[in-house]
């Protein structure tokens, strides 16, 4: 798809000629392929390309964004001119201001051993086509198999009246599967996103098809044997999976400046982190969460953030203390300091705010056996179904979906649906034990009026919890 | 109307697709996000397209021109991919025209706002008059025109425009209330009415202490209310219920409320936000009687899953895009309404004897979708009630329940039903009562 990248210098320089102090011009080219499977049925398949740009301006303190799909001077202008007249109208006590960035001129990208467009579309639906396959030949009644695929190709330049002049081109493959298996009159659901950053060769890397073949024997085996336990406060041993969920809910969404400076107070909500925190213990000594955007290969891979801001490996919890926020120039512009590159946006019609990529708890040193080992009487949750935290990030739910009784230290029998309520401090403090396996899941996080579905990853190694209640 | 809908119509035509449609459509949004009682930025977008759904044969495919110009191009290229993939059995065609549509009736005043931090310094200025001391929000005007031209005679031109404001005020931390101003006409948006609301209850909710467990008898507000009733609504679209992810499989003509509850999806109410003149398969607009009286009546269907199911379409036909693929033309509710019921709105808290009263509610997940389970977390004003009084502010509560036995314990509803759109919580928008659901389970952490 041609495009005329120069609308975007062309965008910064007319918005600057007409009074605003800040100019920035984002400009896309996307193409987006998908497949979904229900049941063995190809029930859709989806292919676009969408282009656009959008601009920010900063005009005496004050804020606008406008975007356009049409790639034209004209419409440029137009989209301007309303940006433009919105912040001149607008009038603020506190006038907004960005913090200092280092304007780059770079060109990045991810290299793609397949790209999409050497894949046949016939090979994509064969894939899809011979895992739902080979989940039929389990001979485990499963009867609600959607299998989605979503290979997206993002093109992107950024260009900022500071200098900035960053061009980036990124694949990324988006894959979920939803299952429900069935043993009488008894099922389970089954849920998971795998995403990854580069090309087709991610299907195999991700090893998609163990993962989903696994969860559905893992289903029946809790439909055929699991009970329930009685509540009690038990030891428990997360899967990589559950560590990364929580490092997700209960880290990574709490730093986010933007957040605890109360931009988000009415939608995603606030933090229980208030910006004086930092050095506040959370949890146990052990426990190191990081939010790293240039984990390879990661569903929130980037190089530079969607300000232009050098991506970097981000301590958020560090031996068990709050560590950093997650900043983009707009909360560094009042907390002061400078961003740290945490500038995320979806498209070229939304505005750049805080987010994850990689989110995760750092390994330690102990393998699998020694966390269960370690352990009298608990169970490992080696993945979670439902889950869901308040909007201060606070109390958080977890019911573990393929769960073990683990007994002198050995795991045994399933149990079913083990629930876990507790809150941010209770759990991370309980971290007694950390694995040194690593693993990445994919997660498409909600975030941003409008809501902007942004793919990141999460996770970490296994980590083992001291004598939480499990319900 | 405009002719770029059916010029690419034709252009398809030509190039051999069979079953097509075509919505041209133009989007002018403006919006005000504000915090600490701020302006924090005003967006807006304009945006135009071509959305297309596609069928040659079983074969079926979504796509989007951008601009006419390259129609052609890459229909060619959606005509190649489409050669690739495979024919889909449960594809039915789509609905026949051609028909005569009712306009929805469009406020010029609201298509033509250009100050609309106004009704936001309202909103924060009458929240603040009730004792809020912050508030965060956001403002948003719609407007978007869609020209749908369909290879089975559909010709149709719909404007819809609407507004919507959201605010959470802030008494104190811990102490918030969120309210909510939505309309399709200026004269029904009370942005200040939204900022009172919720400045009352973040008054109100001050000095929360720890919620307890247990099983309480609850009144549910219209924003808790409506977000449980998209939740519901969402579990009646039939691909969910083929692809065996629904609460609702095997129980149409069942009981699935209590008596009291009727929900209809009725896109024809001409003052609600959702109206449409057709869906997007062209079919008229028309009422879709979920539930009747505690009765599941229908799934929500297209031209095809109403085939395979021997039932009638519903006109609940969504495009989408291709970045989530869903199920082709996925079914959806577009503009929810509880029938009222006889209570007024004074009188509901005097339903419950010894319970809660919740404002507003977040993050609703499933841990079962076939059974239902499913827990969601109060936020704001959580009360307890009482002898029909609010005696004490609550915080840190989840409800942990199944969506189908909830709906059954429902025995109370308002005459009232506010219209509610907020965010991801309340994606359609609803017409919503309180209600009273009996012997609710109330679960906390633990640790």
């Amino acid at each position: 798809m041609a495009m005329d990248w120069e609308l975007a210098e062309f965008g910064v320089d007319y918005a600057r000629g007409r009074g605003a102090q800040f100019a920035e011009a984002r400009m896309e080219g996307r193409r987006v392929e998908a497949l979904t499977l229900r049941n063995g049925v190809l029930d859709n398949v989806g292919s676009q390309e969408d282009r656009g740009i959008g601009f920010r301006v900063l005009v005496d303190g004050a804020m606008a964004f406008a975007s356009t799909s049409l790639l034209t001077r004209a419409r440029v202008e137009e989209a301007l001119d309303g940006a433009l007249a919105a912040a001149k109208a607008t009038r603020r006590r506190h006038p907004l201001a960005l913090a200092h960035a280092k304007a780059a001129e770079v060109r990045w990208g991810v290299e793609a051993k397949r790209p999409f467009a050497d894949v046949p579309v016939e090979e994509r639906l064969q894939s899809l086509l011979d895992l739902d396959g080979a989940i039929q030949s389990l001979g485990l009644e499963t009867p609600g198999r959607l299998l989605e695929v979503s290979l997206r190709d993002y093109r992107r330049y950024l260009v900022t009246s500071e200098g900035a002049r960053i061009r980036s081109e990124v694949p990324r493959i988006f894959f979920s599967a939803m299952l429900t298996a069935k043993d009488g009159s008894k099922t389970e659901n089954s849920f998971r996103w795998l995403n990854y950053t580069g090309g087709w060769e991610g299907m195999e890397e991700l090893g998609v098809d163990k993962i989903v073949l696994e969860d559905v024997e893992a289903m029946h085996r809790t439909l055929r044997e699991a009970e329930k336990l009685p509540p009690g406060k038990m030891d428990i041993v997360c899967g990589p999976q559950v560590t990364g969920i929580a490092s997700h809910e209960s880290c990574g969404h709490p730093v986010e400046a933007d957040r605890i400076l109360g931009r988000e107070a009415s939608q995603a909500g606030m933090s229980f982190i208030t910006s004086d925190m930092i050095g506040e213990r959370i949890g146990s000594d052990l426990v190191n969460v990081v939010d790293d955007p240039t984990v390879a290969h990661g569903g929130g891979y980037y190089q530079y953030d969607d300000e232009g801001i050098r991506a970097r490996k981000r301590y958020l919890y560090k031996d068990g203390l709050i560590h950093g926020f997650l900043q983009d120039r707009g909360s560094a512009g009042v907390l002061g300091g400078e961003s740290n590159g945490a500038a995320r946006t979806v498209a070229f019609n939304r505005e750049p705010i805080v987010r994850m990529a990689n989110t995760f708890v750092e390994p330690g040193d102990h393998s699998f056996e020694e966390l269960v080992e370690g352990v009298e009487r608990g169970v490992y949750i080696a993945t979670f179904t439902e889950w869901n935290i308040d909007d201060k990030r606070w109390n958080q739910k977890y019911v573990g979906r393929e769960a073990y009784l683990i007994e002198d230290g050995e795991v045994g029998r399933p149990v079913r649906a083990p629930v876990l309520e507790v809150t941010t401090r209770g759990f991370w403090s309980a971290v007694d034990a950390v694995g040194k396996d690593f693993y990445l899941e994919g997660g498409l996080c909600g975030k941003g009026d409008p809501m902007q579905g942004i793919e990141v990853s999460m996770g970490g190694p296994h980590i083992r919890l001291r004598g939480l209640h499990l319900g | 109307m405009d002719n770029r809908a059916v010029e690419i119509l034709g252009l398809a035509q030509d190039l051999g697709f069979g079953d097509v449609i075509v919505d041209t459509y133009t989007v002018n949004d403006l919006q005000v996000r504000f915090s600490n009682n701020e302006v924090d930025i005003v967006n807006q977008w304009r945006d135009q397209g071509n959305r297309l759904f596609l069928a040659k044969g079983q074969r079926i495919i979504t796509t989007e021109v951008k601009e006419a110009a390259t129609a052609k191009e890459t229909l060619r290229g959606i005509l190649k991919i489409l050669g690739s993939t495979k024919e889909n059995p449960d594809y039915g065609g789509i609905y026949g025209g051609p028909f005569t549509y009712a306009p929805t009736p469009v406020d010029r005043k609201l298509v033509s706002l250009d100050n609309p931090a106004e009704a936001v310094e309202a909103a924060v200025e009458a929240a603040g008059q009730e004792g809020a001391g912050s508030c965060a929000g956001s403002l948003l005007r719609r407007w978007e025109v869609h020209d749908l031209a369909t290879s089975a005679g559909a010709r149709g031109r719909d404007e819809r425009a609407s507004i919507e404001l959201s605010i959470r005020a802030f008494a104190d931390r811990e102490a918030s209330g969120h309210g909510i101003a939505a309309a399709s006409r200026l004269e029904d948006f009370h942005p200040e009415v939204a900022g009172r609301e919720a400045g009352e209850v973040a008054h109100q909710a001050r000095k929360p202490v720890l919620g307890k467990e247990g099983n309480y008898d609850v009144v549910l507000a219209p924003m808790v209310f409506g977000a449980l009733v998209d939740a519901f609504a969402y579990m009646a679209s039939a691909p969910t219920v083929m692809a065996g992810m629904s609460m609702f499989q095997d129980r149409l003509g069942k009981k699935v409320a209590s008596p009291q509850i009727t929900v209809t999806d009725d896109p024809t109410d001409e003052a609600a936000m959702g109206h449409r003149a057709f869906d997007d398969e062209g079919m008229p607009a028309r009422p879709v009687p979920l539930v009747e009286e505690g009765i599941l009546r229908t799934y929500l269907h297209n031209t095809s899953t109403a085939k395979k199911f021997g039932a009638e379409p519903t006109g609940s036909a969504h495009l989408g895009d291709a970045l989530f693929a869903n199920s082709f033309l996925q079914p959806a509710p577009c503009n929810l309404g509880v029938s009222p019921g006889e209570l007024g709105r004074e009188e509901i808290l005097g339903e419950v004897k010894d319970g809660l009263y919740l404002t507003n509610t977040w993050y609703t997940r499933y841990q079962n979708r076939i059974t239902g389970d499913f827990s969601t977390i109060p936020r704001d004003g959580i009360f307890r009630i009482k002898d029909g009084e609010l005696v004490e502010s609550w915080k840190d509560i989840r409800v942990t329940e199944n969506l189908l036995d909830l709906f059954q314990r429902i025995d109370a509803v308002t005459r009232e039903a506010p219209q509610v759109r907020w965010w991801g919580e309340v994606p359609v928008p609803t017409k919503a009562p309180w209600v009273v659901v009996r012997k609710v389970n109330i679960t906390t952490s633990k640790d």
